[in-house]
């Protein structure tokens, strides 16, 4: 876990991780049925 | 949820609001709009492409207005090539807009939108990694060799090749301090001009190198005239798209109050991160946001049945929008822990203001 705050692309990559993740709930929560 | 509908098609208002304030935030600390990621996203999220790009133009606009009285103050513009410059872009923006209305009428104006927006930002991904890669080799060299560097590290000698074009009138800028045919400026703002009114971009992510190597202004003087284009292109833009039905004002309305809220956090954060760090974090996240228009220009041409495609498009462009501003916020964070003394990762000091 501490790799991913103290190296430059671990944190790039923990960041991502949850900005993906927090999308794709977005996307299953409030947008699913209003892509169809 | 508070959702309404846009040329059919419902959508959620936090989308417009993020997306608003994403902008803001990369405007306000770059100070170069950030439009292009916009239509593409709005098109991701389901938004006619048509209205993508007037909606766009719309909010870019008065953003311009502000940043330019800015740069003024600061006297970052050169008004005879900004007003030399304002006959190409009008006549652009209007051949722009009505190619758009000609892609709005046979029925494509999404996939051609997406299509160049996914041209534009791959473009610019590779410019910035080029740049990058050339400035630094070029600031390397000058430190081996014991040069002062400079606010500026020139690298290119193209714009002496234009500035000796022979062609009648001939203008003198006094504050870029060169002297160069007023057809080179009419021709560039007239390209950057279609983009600007075809896109529903500002066009400063051309216009902007375009003064840098082919007029040879310097970059500060070309960001703060490209501002006065981009209050033209998206004053004159906003008019012609709403005279043509491609604006929707309520999605204006939530854009802005997050462009409004992010152009605040973007400036306060200047003075905590430095900017170039920014910058190179922007081109990556273009990644993204190309894969994620690649993906919905293949689920649009695809005849909308997988609908996989549909959802990681749109992951990847909401996640580069959550990527940034969670970066950037949590960047401010850690620059004011390091300036209280704190502790922070080794790798925060070298892309943080130091305190003075």
């Amino acid at each position: 876990m501490k790799w991913f705050i103290n190296s430059m692309i671990g944190y790039w990559i923990f960041l991502l991780v949850i900005s993906l993740g927090l999308s794709a709930i977005c996307y299953q929560i409030f947008l699913k049925d209003l892509m169809r | 949820m508070f959702d309404f509908t846009v040329a059919g098609h419902v959508v959620p208002v936090f989308l417009l609001v993020l997306t608003g304030f994403t902008v803001g935030v990369v405007g306000g600390f770059i100070g170069v709009g950030g439009g292009y990621m916009v239509t593409p996203a709005l098109i991701v999220f389901g938004f006619p492409g048509y209205m993508a790009s007037g909606t766009d133009a719309c909010h870019i606009a008065g953003k311009a207005v502000i940043s330019s009285i800015r740069h003024r103050q600061l006297g970052n513009i050169d008004w005879t090539i900004a007003l030399g410059m304002v006959g190409g872009t009008m006549l652009g923006v209007e051949l722009g807009v009505r190619l758009l209305v000609y892609t709005k009428n046979i029925g494509l104006s999404g996939v051609v939108l997406l299509a160049a927006s996914v041209a534009v930002m791959l473009g610019l991904f590779i410019y910035t990694q080029i740049e990058t890669q050339k400035s630094h080799k070029k600031l390397e060299a000058d430190r081996k060799a014991g040069k002062e560097i400079g606010r500026e590290v020139k690298v290119s000698k193209l714009p002496l090749y234009f500035q000796r074009i022979p062609i009648m009138p001939i203008i003198k800028a006094k504050k870029a301090r060169l002297v160069i045919s007023m057809w080179v400026i009419v021709i560039v703002g007239m390209f950057t001009g279609i983009l600007a009114g075809f896109l529903g971009v500002g066009g400063g992510f051309i216009r902007v190198p375009a003064m840098v190597y082919v007029i040879g202004t310097t970059s500060h003087l070309a960001v703060g005239t490209d501002l006065v284009e981009i209050v033209v292109s998206g004053g004159y833009g906003a008019l012609r798209q709403s005279m043509e039905g491609n604006v929707d004002f309520m999605a204006v309305f939530f854009m802005i109050i997050g462009a409004m809220m992010g152009a605040q956090f973007g400036s306060l954060a200047t003075s905590f991160v430095r900017g170039p760090a920014i910058r190179y974090i922007l081109s990556y996240s273009l990644v993204l946001a190309t894969a994620g228009a690649c993906m919905r220009l293949i689920y649009v041409l695809t005849g909308g049945t997988a609908e996989w495609l549909a959802f990681v498009a749109v992951v990847f462009t909401l996640g580069e929008m959550v990527f940034l501003c969670l970066f950037i916020c949590t960047l401010v964070w850690f620059a004011v822990r390091y300036q209280h003394g704190k502790s922070v990762p080794d790798w925060v000091p070298d892309m943080v203001v130091q305190a003075t």
